[in-house]
């Protein structure tokens, strides 16, 4: 077992607002997390916390044995996070073989031929081969989706954090980004943020659930999916309701 | 790609090395002064088209080299071309100084912030007898320079400026550099997210644009033989860069050259043949402006590489060719 993140104790509040509120949980590689939770529940800002765009009020993130709570974004990149945003992040005036190259280059530590090779191996895997001159930023929204999911692998990672990639997709376009998920899965210690059951099902090895910050339930996903706090909380009617 | 950059260089090369022989004094004062005008607007496209920070305050620098070259002339005693390598050295050591509490403003901010910055150091350099004050500083060692080769000599430097300024920013933004820096003048958010260091790559650009800018101004001032503060900080400097580089087509190595020979085009025409008062050169260069703008939005040369497919100095890199060819598309 090789623990890749260990994060404890992490709190943030936005004024009033409290968005992590005393999160603790680990990963090792080959394992996936999955997070759900309401609108407004601090996913996305948890993400922001590991990978540096926002400082914890307290807390700690480890990575890999070291502790990076206090590094800035670039430096966690190239220790080996790689993310994919909920509003996609292109760089919209370089191609997309440019965007993903530029992951593999700065993130990844890998130059000329060796990050070339990366990067077209990454546009494959994500259906992008066939947009690699085209603009980013003319990119539609799923091409954009992608694009993140691309990016994250590029950069050679071992944590890699997914967030909503699969929303806004078709179900065959869901099925098949599960599919790819699975099937990377092995080399990455992985956070996904999604609302898709399913997609859950099929490739979380654990669920945590997220409301107001908080970490409600933590367990394996049928469990968790089945739980009546989750119905009540994240489906957003009382589990009475539905017995 | 290298051979034609090659052939390129040594083209201009030679081009620059003969003209002199064949402009007649006041072509080839006009050829020096549009060299160096391009040189700027070179290094003002580096800032804005690659790295996203539009500077209102570019002038400053233009000053820094030009001071700095007039000061050291006379306080070494020596000829004027020994010391032309203290004046980028002097704008890169301005800007460096300046960058970090500039860099922690935003967008407009940033714009206006260096335009503020520019407008101290104009006060100071005013006010100060070391400098000259209002009344500003004559070129005191401009006897040891050979007078006779003096008009050409300037525009093999300006030549050489405006042909490093040129080839220099296609190799660095064909390099992992470029990539990095136009990752950060797209999103910087992003690009962290993928590894670059935005603050480092963006001192190092705002450093070499500077640098540019001084060594730009520092021969025009030797041109003059004479420095006053009010011409060395005018707000004209930084307006000429952006009017060129905007107009050309920012972000493109080919537009601020394209810029550069309409700009000086316009103000021959309307100056030289009609004989019109510069206050007609500022309508007819605003009119320009105007139409360009309405007509392709990114300016000229963007619009006319997309109609006849030309592409002399693309910094775009290419997927490998084979593996383009080679490999199934799984879509
Ligand atoms: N930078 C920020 N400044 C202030 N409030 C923020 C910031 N980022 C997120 N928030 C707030 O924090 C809460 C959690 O947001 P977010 O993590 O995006 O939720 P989720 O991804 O679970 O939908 C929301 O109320 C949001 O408005
Ligand atoms: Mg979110």
């Amino acid at each position: 077992m090789v623990e890749v993140l260990n994060v404890s104790s992490l709190s943030k509040s936005f004024g009033a607002i409290k968005v992590a509120d005393d999160l603790s949980f680990q990963l090792e590689l080959g394992e996936c997390l999955g997070v759900i939770g309401p609108n407004g529940a601090g996913k996305s800002t948890l993400l922001n916390l590991i990978v540096g765009l926002i400082r914890p009020d307290s807390g700690r993130i480890i990575l890999d044995g070291s502790d990076i709570t206090g590094l800035r974004p670039h430096l966690r990149a190239r220790r080996g996070i790689g993310r994919a945003f909920q509003i996609p992040q292109p760089f919209p005036h370089l191609t997309v073989y440019e965007n993903v190259l530029a992951a593999a280059t700065f993130a990844g530590g890998m130059h000329e031929d060796a990050a070339a090779e990366a990067a077209i191996e990454v546009l494959q895997l994500t259906a992008l081969f066939a947009k690699a001159e085209l603009l980013a930023g003319g990119l539609p929204l799923i091409d954009r989706k992608r694009l993140e999911f691309a990016k994250a692998l590029a950069s050679q990672p071992r944590l890699i954090l997914l967030d909503e990639i699969a929303a806004g997709l078709t179900e065959p376009e869901v099925a098949r980004l599960t599919e790819v998920i699975g099937g990377v899965k092995a080399g990455y210690a992985m956070i996904w943020i999604e609302h898709i059951p399913h997609a859950l099902r099929a490739v979380a090895d654990r669920i945590l659930v997220l409301d107001f910050g908080r970490k409600v339930l933590e367990g394996a996903p049928g469990e968790v999916m089945d739980s009546p706090a989750v119905r009540r909380i994240y489906m957003g009617f009382a589990a009475d309701d539905v017995a | 790609m290298h051979l034609r950059l090659v052939s390129g260089v040594v083209a201009s090369i030679l081009l620059s090395a003969g003209a002199p022989f064949v402009l007649g004094d006041g072509a080839l004062r006009l050829w020096t002064e549009a060299l160096l005008i391009l040189t700027m607007a070179q290094m003002w496209n580096l800032l804005a088209g690659y790295a996203g920070l539009v500077s209102f305050g570019h002038q400053v620098f233009v000053a820094a080299g030009a001071y700095a070259l007039f000061l050291a002339a006379e306080a070494l005693n020596v000829s004027p071309y020994w010391v032309l390598p203290l004046a980028p050295l002097a704008a890169a050591f301005l800007a460096a100084l300046v960058a970090l509490p500039l860099f922690r403003l935003r967008d407009a901010y940033f714009s206006i912030g260096i335009w503020v910055f520019s407008e101290i150091v104009a006060t100071l350099v005013t006010k100060s007898s070391l400098t000259g004050a209002t009344a500003g500083l004559p070129l005191k060692t401009s006897s040891l320079m050979d007078l006779d080769w003096f008009e050409p000599t300037l525009f093999w430097i300006a030549s050489v400026l405006a042909l490093a300024a040129t080839a220099g920013l296609l190799l660095l933004m064909r390099s992992e550099f470029g990539l990095g820096i136009m990752s950060v003048r797209d999103n910087d958010v992003a690009a962290m997210s993928v590894g670059v260091d935005v603050q480092r790559n963006r001192l190092i650009v705002f450093v070499i644009s500077a640098a540019g800018c001084g060594a730009a101004g520092a021969v025009n001032f030797l041109s003059n033989l004479y420095l006053s503060p009010a011409s060395a900080f005018d707000v004209s400097w930084v307006v000429n860069m952006m009017f060129i580089v905007v107009i050309g087509g920012i972000g493109t190595l080919e537009g601020p050259i394209i810029g550069t020979l309409l700009f000086f085009a316009l103000r021959e025409i309307v100056t030289g043949q009609l004989g019109l008062s510069g206050g007609w050169y500022l309508v007819a260069l605003g009119s320009v402006a105007v139409g360009t703008m309405l007509w392709s939005p990114r300016g000229l040369w963007p619009a006319l590489s997309a109609r006849w497919g030309l592409r002399f100095m693309s910094v775009e890199r290419k997927a490998p060719r084979l593996a383009l060819q080679d490999k199934p598309n799984n879509d």
